[in-house]
């Protein structure tokens, strides 16, 4: 076990490093702003903006400078700065990932307290009105855009335009940081954490219902409804216990993504979060930027996909000798 | 099971996984007669199918049914429409859908829309299915080398937050294109986008069933009848492949369009004059409360096509495997 | 998202992305003087207040003021600010040696200094006394002399600095060609009251302009310093000395990240306890300013129009301008002179070097649809020149209607004059029959992809083929527009906005052949440098001008403000002569306030708020 999660772990840098060079040459050729033209201003000699290029080190070769970016992030885990705002894009992404972090966690909450129970009454009561129907509300969920999905709740709900206001709903733009007010912070992300959760309480529904399905055809289930259990016990304790693990792997990955930022969502409700940190730098051209926050949702996956894998190698061991 | 939410686009891709690679699940075997009489029986797929040929159809004859429709261009432009604050207006018998800040007519570009999303959702799809089909039945074949490298890069593009990715390349190819002008700006990018992200989701599953079906009696027949690698590959082994892929496939079309709309939305994707529903939704959000009417339109065809699409998909899914009996 | 930045910068910021609409307008009176009538008044809208006759005297003390801002500050730091919004805060906490008062573009006021500059030596010697008592905030502690300006001037050179004005005005004072944050031979400090400046040439008149930015407040270099040293300059990213009546809120030790300023979030300016008001012009009425930065600007402005002790400090949402021009029309301001945007088109290569397509794709455009998808008249206005309202020599040079040529008669476009000079450039159908697909590259963002779009309509409208590309605003300037080598040959979405009124800092920096830069450039239609790019990198060293250029050279040398207004007004007219460009709006910028604010208007600064002056009812 300790031999595969090694190997598990070994593989996962290696991927790390070749997610960050690929970004790198990929965003290297992005026609971004040359950041000593930037920094320079207008109708600077040529002679300045040599020199700042060589300050920022942009007038090296792509290779040092990858090297050096490499050297960077594993020694002091620094990400380099922003070519717009000179900030450090260690301190922008610490900044920015408590917003991104809340809106994670509700979401997922929200998903599973929904999905879940949705996902059981369905695999249940199969082909009842209530599974149709559940099941069809599910399909369109899934089947929307999240960003339109957000502008209609704003435009129907918000507290600010909605054209039914409803005044613990705030609209767009009105995060507040958790430590600055609770409430604030509860209600400014209940939209955006509806938004997000509607799409994935489907699939976690539909997930749910359809490996529910399957395993309660299985032979064991039969054994302990012969053995005369409560039909409510059955599916709880031994049904749902088996059928729940393909969830739990695509919720790890879902929590990794979101947490490498939630453009859309983000973009719609305004929260200044990661995602919208990566979108502004992109359209920016703010290459530091945009290869911290890939980098960083690239970990995310990564250490995500590992503790996936770890968790199948320890519930199924013909996985660690594949 | 369905592919969406376009935040999560990994997300859909790695439910697939885990649920239907299953071993053993997918009956390749069932003949292709019985897997449409039981698609054929499932009637919400048959109307949903009904309906994607009549948005094909909309999008080949765009042209034609705005002019018998009596509406403007997608792109002819009158800003005597909008009022002196350059607020458009909204739903009218000359414009049901209303106009955009330009003047333009909104249901004019909802009806061409039609084509980029169709364009994106089919052809990209279609594409990536190509390419995941052909290094699927490589990987799987030889095992060992290719295999390993073949699935090692797709481990390296599953870890990539694709949305983000494709937001870069679609940045990075906005004005002169990339790769030397070989990828233009605009569908042709999401198009390499879509390839780039999406191929290995095909692969996999394809590889998967490589995997089994080449230690079967019928490949081992052929081998020594002395049929070659080649042969072997593309005359014994995928035929069997097609139901399951085209299935899969199905279900990647809907994921490409909302993928489509997402990029748009974001502005990194198609550009106006060409018409987009994402983007008309983009270029809604700044006036979406009182201009309500340019976020509404686009916004329910999007949902409309997405949905038929899902619909389909799962109708498919559920012919080529009654087992489950959803 | 707008952002107005100055002069170079991108005028288009104002008209910006995602969330604001209108923001860019026109006005149909000018405090300059000029004709009054609106030049499209087709549906006759009542004009919105313009701020002019504000009353600066006997606000109500006291009170704190609450800002939204939905875009974050550039810089705070003197010598790095060029947007307006970090204008706002520079010209409340820092002292240049003169500023503008807020009621006029053209009344230079003193401010660290003590009177008015000693132009002497035909123009090339300008001397400057500074006031006794002025003090720099905590941790300095210390009057701010004569020395501490030089620094500041001579650091706006420092490569770790690099003040992006510095090149185009400071460029006038000797041994600043070769300065890199050193002391620069042209600046002597005879005592700690004087200031001179050594010039190269006679450009006085001109140059006492420059001594109102935001470059020439006190730095106190012992505290600077160490700071400069950093790649960038950690001054005014993290600490900051202050002269003016408000300081950012700050620790003991100066710094001020973290605590008045929270990156993209917030900012709190509070009273410079150092601050003496006997020293000043300045009333400085509120006690505190509380800026929130980002948020919705729809939202934002529907809090100010029905708030109370607060407004918004950049440009309104397209519909919020509407609501408060229909519902709160006292509490919406439209102040003129705010930039101009015009389509920059390619002189030097491609179809629009010809004279006669530049004048075709002029008359085709419908500038009318553009204002109008820019927010409207209220505010915005055709443009038809390049000199723009409140500016000095804008009625010299054609006023509201502009020249009388017909390619400019039609802010509607009119199709017959475009193809009378498509058949004058030599294609006899009046449509172009060529190969040659047109380049348009536009910037993102509402309303700036509309006007954009209309552009692009009118040049297909001659019989182009184009590329139409929309990219961010700033890669738009940097990468494309501004790079000759990328041979756009339509910029629809730049604009410019004057460093102070002087005529030259609009049409110099942005006409001008002999400043045709390979990166960055500001004279995006490459414009009068027929040699470019053969003198292949690096600026103008010498060559024949053309008559434009000529004549710009002759203005520059020019004294007196009226006749430096006519030798201006007269470029203006050749540029419209030749088509040089296609303007299409003279900016008003919009701003809302609650009904229990008395906001003042900083017209010469695009009429942003000015807090030393603004107060609470």
């Amino acid at each position: 076990m300790l031999r595969y999660i090694v190997r598990r772990l070994l593989w996962g840098i290696v991927l790390l490093i070749a997610v960050i060079a690929i970004t790198f040459v990929i965003f290297y050729l992005l026609p971004n702003v040359d950041p000593a033209i930037l920094r320079a201003g207008r109708n600077s000699s040529p002679k300045i903006i040599a020199q700042i290029s060589h300050d920022l080190g942009t007038d090296k070769p792509v290779y040092t400078q990858f090297w050096d970016y490499l050297k960077n992030l594993v020694l002091h885990f620094n990400l380099g700065y922003s070519y717009q705002s000179q900030a450090s894009v260690k301190s922008l992404i610490l900044d920015r990932l408590p917003a991104t972090i809340s809106l994670t966690v509700g979401a997922v909450v929200l998903w599973l307290a929904a999905g879940i129970p949705v996902g059981i009454v369905s695999a249940i009561k199969r082909r009842s009105l209530l599974d149709r129907s559940a099941m069809g509300a599910a399909l369109v969920f899934v089947s929307a855009p999240v960003y339109w999905l957000g502008l209609l709740m704003l435009f129907m709900f918000a507290s600010d335009i909605g054209r039914f206001p409803i005044s613990f709903l705030h609209g767009s733009g009105s995060y507040t940081g958790l430590t600055n007010s609770p409430i604030n912070w509860f209600e400014s992300l209940l939209m955006p954490w509806f938004v997000l959760a509607a799409t994935s309480a489907a699939i976690y529904a539909r997930l749910l219902r359809g490996s529910l399905i399957d395993v309660m055809g299985e032979d064991y289930i039969r054994t302990a409804r012969a053995k005369g259990l409560r039909e409510r016990t059955v599916v709880m304790k031994h049904g749902l216990r088996s059928a729940i693990t393909p969830l739990v792997t695509v919720l790890g990955l879902d929590i990794a993504i979101l947490l490498g930022g939630a453009v859309l969502t983000e973009a719609v409700f305004n929260i200044p979060g990661i995602g919208r940190l990566n979108f502004d730098a992109i359209t920016h051209g703010d290459f530091p930027i945009i290869q911290g926050t890939i980098t960083l949702a690239a970990i995310f996956i990564i250490i995500a996909n590992i503790l996936v894998d770890i968790a199948y190698a320890y519930l199924d061991p013909r996985v660690r000798y594949s | 099971m369905s592919v969406g939410a376009s935040e999560l686009l990994v997300e859909g891709e790695a439910t697939l996984d885990a649920v239907e690679l299953a071993p053993g699940e997918i009956t390749a075997r069932s003949p292709g007669q019985l897997f449409w009489r039981r698609f054929r029986a499932d009637r919400v797929a048959m109307v949903s199918a009904g309906f994607i040929v009549l948005l094909i159809l909309i999008a080949i004859f765009a042209p034609l049914i705005v002019k018998l429709l009596g509406l403007p261009g997608p792109a002819v432009q009158n800003t005597n429409l909008t009022d002196a604050f350059g607020t458009p207006l909204g739903p009218s018998a000359a414009h049901p859908f209303g106009v955009d800040p330009l003047g333009e007519d909104v249901l004019s570009r909802v009806i061409y829309g039609t084509r980029v999303s169709l364009e994106v959702g089919i052809i990209g799809t279609f594409m990536a299915t190509v390419v995941g089909v052909v290094l699927g039945l490589i990987a799987g074949f030889y095992r060992g080398g290719p295999d390993t490298i073949i699935s090692r890069f797709a481990d390296i593009v599953l870890s990539f937050p694709i949305l983000l990715l494709g937001i870069g390349i679609a940045a990075a190819c906005a004005v002169n294109g990339c790769l030397g002008g070989l990828i233009q700006p605009g569908v042709p990018t999401i198009l390499a986008i879509i390839v780039i992200s999406g191929w290995t989701y095909i692969f996999r599953i394809t590889r998967g069933q490589v995997l089994s079906l080449r230690e079967k009696e019928f490949v081992e027949a052929a081998r020594s009848l002395g049929a070659s690698n080649k042969r072997i590959m593309f005359k014994e082994i995928l035929p069997n492949l097609v139901a399951p892929i085209i299935v899969y496939a199905s279900l990647l079309i809907p994921t490409n369009i909302l993928f489509e709309a997402a990029l748009s939305f974001l502005g990194v994707g198609v550009k106006p004059p060409t018409a987009s529903w994402g983007q008309m939704i983009a270029d809604a959000t700044p006036t979406f409360d009182t201009v309500w009417w340019y976020m509404l339109f686009p916004g329910i065809a999007l949902l409309l096509t997405v949905l038929a699409f899902n619909l389909v998909g799962d109708g498919l899914q559920d012919a080529l495997n009654p087992k489950a009996d959803r | 998202m707008k952002v107005t930045i100055r002069g170079l910068v991108l005028a288009g910021l104002l008209c910006g992305l995602a969330f604001a609409l209108a923001a860019c307008g026109g006005s149909s009176s000018s405090n300059s003087g000029s004709s009054g009538a609106s030049s499209s008044g087709s549906s006759g809208l009542k004009p919105a207040l313009d701020g002019s006759g504000q009353n600066l005297t006997n606000g109500k003390k006291g009170g704190t003021l609450t800002v939204y801002d939905h875009e974050d500050f550039s810089h705070l730091d003197p010598g790095q600010s060029y947007f307006s919004l970090d204008y706002e805060v520079i010209y409340a906490t820092q002292r240049p040696l003169y500023q503008f008062s807020p009621d006029s573009s053209t009344k230079e006021v003193p401010d660290f200094a003590s009177g008015p500059p000693t132009v002497t030596d035909g123009g090339k010697t300008v001397t400057v006394h500074v006031r006794s008592g002025v003090k720099f905030s905590p941790p300095v502690n210390r009057a701010a002399t004569s020395k501490d300006v030089a620094y500041a001037i001579e650091r706006g050179a420092n490569p770790n600095v690099s003040n992006p004005y510095f090149p185009a005005y400071f460029k006038y004072i000797q041994g600043a060609d070769k300065a890199t944050g050193g002391p620069i031979s042209g600046i002597s400090t005879p005592d700690n009251n004087t200031i001179v400046f050594h010039l190269t040439g006679p450009y006085g008149t001109f140059f006492v302009g420059a001594l109102s930015l935001p470059l020439t407040a006190p730095v106190p270099k012992e505290f600077a310093a160490p700071l400069d040293a950093k790649k960038p300059t950690a001054y005014g990213a993290s600490s900051l000395a202050e002269t003016g009546p408000y300081m950012v809120k700050s620790d003991s030790k100066g710094k001020f990240i973290g605590i008045g300023y929270q990156p993209g979030k917030s900012a709190t300016l509070v009273r410079n306890p150092n601050w003496d008001p006997k020293t000043d012009f300045r009333p400085a009425y509120l006690d505190q300013i509380n800026i929130n930065i980002g948020g919705d600007p729809n939202v934002i402005g529907r809090q100010v129009l029905t708030g109370s002790h607060v407004l918004q400090n950049d440009t309104p949402a397209g519909p919020i301008v509407k609501l408060a021009y229909q519902k709160y029309y006292n509490q919406l301001v439209a102040v003129p002179g705010a930039g101009d945007h015009y389509v920059a088109l390619n002189n030097h290569t491609g179809p629009f070097s010809n004279v006669n397509v530049r004048k075709a794709l002029w008359a085709a455009l419908d500038r009318e649809a553009m204002i109008k998808a820019d927010g409207g008249q209220v505010v915005a206005q055709v443009a038809t020149h390049f000199i723009y309202p409140t500016s000095a020599g804008y009625s010299q040079s054609g006023g509201d209607h502009g020249p009388n040529v017909d390619y400019n008669n039609y802010p509607a476009g009119n199709a017959t004059v475009a193809a009378k000079y498509m058949k004058l450039a030599g294609y006899s159908t009046g449509k172009y029959t060529g190969s040659a697909t047109v380049k348009v590259v536009g910037s993102t963002g509402d309303p700036a992809d509309k006007t954009a779009a209309i552009l692009n309509h009118a040049v297909q409208s001659l019989g182009f083929k184009t590329n139409f590309t929309l990219v961010d605003q700033s890669v738009m300037y940097t990468k494309y527009c501004g790079d000759p080598k990328q041979e756009i040959d339509a910029c629809p979405n730049v604009g410019w906005i004057r460093d102070w009124a002087d005529p030259q800092t609009l049409l110099d920096p942005t006409f001008a052949g002999y400043n045709i830069v390979p990166t960055d450039n500001s004279n995006w239609g490459q414009v009068g440098y027929p040699d470019w790019p053969k003198a292949a990198g690096g600026p103008y060293t010498g060559g024949p001008l053309t008559p434009i250029d000529q004549e710009m050279k002759a203005a520059e040398k020019t004294v007196g403000d009226t006749a430096r207004a006519a030798a201006w007004a007269k470029v203006d007219n050749m540029l419209v002569s030749q088509a040089v460009a296609v303007p299409w709006v003279f900016d008003k910028q919009a701003n809302i306030e609650a009904k229990d604010v008395r906001g003042i208007n900083d017209l010469w600064n695009i009429g942003s708020w000015d807090y030393d002056f603004t107060s609470l009812k």
